[in-house]
Formats: structure tokens, C-alpha cells, sequence
């Protein structure tokens, strides 16, 4: 009898878990949106190591489609352009390379296991004066296949992401 | 007279000789480079195969039928994937090698048998552009110096030119009040 009972409590409990649980995620997941209706990319700084020039303009450069894709602005405006200025509700992404782990394609090819190569970029968001809105470390992988230009693919996305979920043109009206 | 004869003749065989003689190589249009885009080339999708040849002042990308201008006037960088490790592997990369997250290793975005180009160029609104192209070893070198030669600006000097300031670079200092 008393097994039984247990047996309720135990089953009640994991039916609360497995119920509730998204509920309170998905509450968790919705933090208020910062008014933004276009984003002004710079380009990709690297204060602590000395970045390739060509792995600087890859990950500005996908930075900037996957903005256009999937980032939720009316505007992506790069570094330097004039119509920025006179753009409402705009904000600044400033991204910089902290650090790297090198992998290896071969190895990759090979193991599909072995190999990752990731990058790890700081990303803040300002306002047009410089206000911190919003800052996140993001990391860059490329795991099983590909070049290390995937890498800068893979933190592209992942930095659209973060702006789609924190920024909206309408939020705030 | 005997001399006179040999003067003679030597005009005419060089008259004769003289469609023979190569043009210079100043007067001769570049042959084009295959190259793939990578990213960045307004107006091209990633990953595009064509050529690069350098028409009075600009760098022309063609693919089939779709060509891209670039002024080497707009360029406000050049680099080639060699600069980049001189750079790293360089005094600079020495330093940085004590440095944490493996900060002073070369992280190199292609297999090591591919030259790279990068090229930072502003559009007609002041918006800043990087475009990537690979081509065979040894073609990105030459491609910089005629790009450089036609107005483009490079934060990486060529070796032969950084070779020459190190050396220019203790008179500099001599000059100093």
C-alpha cells in the first residue's frame, strides 16, 4: 500500500515536471524586446590576438547576411554608411574575437569526432550614443565538416539569433 | 665605306627582326586570373567561380556574362593570405605565442595550398565591403602590386617594401631635431 502511494507521489511529481516544466521555460524565454528597427554592423575588431584579414571580413560578411536573413531589422547597414545617421531607432553591433581553438579539416574528414575548430567573439549592442544594450559571448564551431570558414557561418548565425530574439522593430508600441 | 655597309645592313635586319621582338610587358593587358569569390562581391553569390583581370584602374570580376568593377581607388585594404602569416608568424606572432586561447597560433580560414586576396573597399554611400577571392599559389602577390599601383591602399606593405623602410628606417630617425 505504502509502495503504491510512493509510487503516486513519484509519477505525480514527474507529470508536474514534464507539464509545467516548458510552461515556465517558455515565460523564461520571452524578456522584453529593445525597440530597434535597423542594426549598423562594424566590422569585426581582435583586441587580444592578431586575426587574419580574411577570417575578419568572413565573419563581418556573414555577419551581415545572416542579419539581412533572419536579424528582424528593416535595415542592415554596414560600417561607414552615410544613411545610418539619419536612421531611426538604430543600434550598433561592435564585435570582437577574444579567442580561438584551431582545429584541423583533415582530422575532421577523418575522425568526424576530432578536429573542432571554434571561435569565441564578444558581442555588444549600442545604442547610436554608445549605451550598452546588450552584450553576449558567442562561439563559432565547425564540428564534422568543412572548412574553418564554417566557423564564421555557424557565429553568424548564432549572433542573428540573439538579435531576432532581442530586438524587434515593433516592441515597445 | 666598309662600315658604312655594316650599318646598313644591321638597320635592315633589325627592320626585318623587329615583329619578332615581344611587346613589354607594361603594354600587354593582364591575362585573366581564376579565381573563386568567396563572400563580399556586391552583386556576386558566394562561392562563384570566374576571373580577374585589371582594366585602366579597376579590378574586373567576371563570371559568364555578369562582370563587377571595382575601382582600386575604393580599396582601403589589400591583403594577401602571405601578408597575414607574416604578420602572425612575424615579430608580432613571437610575442603574441605566450599569449592565453591560443591567441598567437595562425588561424587559417583555407587549406594551406590556396593564395587568398582580401579586399576591404567602401561603396558609393561610404558603406564598408570585404571581399574574399582564392586563386593558385603564388597569383595573390602579383594581382596586390598592380592593385597598390593603381591607387589601392594596403596596411600590409609587400616584403620588398617593408625590407626597405626597416632598412630606410634608422635615417628617419637621424633626421629627428
Amino acid at each position: 500500500m505504502t509502495r503504491i502511494l510512493g509510487r503516486g507521489i513519484v509519477f505525480s511529481l514527474l507529470s508536474i515536471i514534464l507539464f509545467a516544466g516548458p510552461g515556465l521555460r517558455a515565460q523564461d524565454k520571452q524578456p522584453a524586446k529593445i525597440k530597434a528597427s535597423s542594426i549598423s554592423v562594424t566590422m569585426i575588431q581582435s583586441d587580444e590576438i592578431k586575426l587574419p584579414a580574411e577570417f575578419q571580413v568572413s565573419l563581418y560578411e556573414n555577419l551581415i547576411q545572416q542579419l539581412q536573413k533572419k536579424g528582424g531589422f528593416q535595415h542592415v547597414y554596414r560600417e561607414g554608411d552615410r544613411n545610418a545617421a539619419n536612421a531611426a531607432d538604430l543600434v550598433v553591433l561592435h564585435s570582437t574575437v577574444r579567442g580561438f581553438k584551431e582545429g584541423s579539416e583533415r582530422v575532421r574528414q577523418l575522425t568526424t569526432v576530432v578536429g573542432a575548430t571554434s571561435i569565441n567573439v564578444h558581442c555588444e549592442f549600442t545604442d547610436k550614443n554608445g549605451k550598452s544594450l546588450l552584450e553576449r559571448d558567442l562561439k563559432g564551431k565547425v564540428i564534422f565538416f568543412g572548412a574553418n570558414l564554417r566557423a564564421t557561418y555557424d557565429f553568424a548565425k548564432k549572433a542573428a539569433q540573439v538579435a531576432h530574439d532581442n530586438f524587434s522593430p515593433t516592441a515597445g508600441t | 665605306m666598309v662600315l658604312g655597309i655594316e650599318r646598313v645592313l644591321f638597320a635592315v635586319l633589325l627592320l626585318v627582326l623587329s615583329p619578332f621582338i615581344l611587346p613589354s610587358n607594361a603594354q600587354q593587358p593582364a591575362a585573366p586570373i581564376k579565381v573563386d569569390q568567396i563572400t563580399g562581391l556586391a552583386g556576386v553569390k558566394n562561392k562563384t567561380k570566374g576571373s580577374i583581370t585589371i582594366e585602366n584602374g579597376n579590378l574586373r570580376f567576371a563570371h559568364g556574362k555578369t562582370k563587377v568593377d571595382l575601382a582600386a581607388t575604393s580599396m582601403q585594404d589589400v591583403v594577401t593570405g602571405n601578408d597575414s602569416q607574416r604578420l602572425i608568424h612575424g615579430t608580432l606572432g613571437m610575442l603574441t605565442m605566450i599569449a592565453p586561447y591560443g591567441s598567437g597560433r595562425f588561424l587559417s580560414l583555407f587549406r594551406a595550398k590556396l593564395d587568398t586576396l582580401t579586399i576591404k573597399y567602401r561603396d558609393a554611400d561610404g558603406g564598408l565591403h570585404g571581399a574574399i577571392f582564392t586563386m593558385g599559389v603564388g597569383k595573390a602577390e602579383a594581382l596586390k602590386k598592380e592593385l597598390v599601383a593603381h591607387g589601392a591602399h594596403t596596411s600590409i606593405p609587400t616584403q620588398k617594401d617593408a625590407d626597405k623602410t626597416s632598412t630606410k628606417a634608422p635615417d628617419a630617425k637621424e633626421q629627428k631635431p
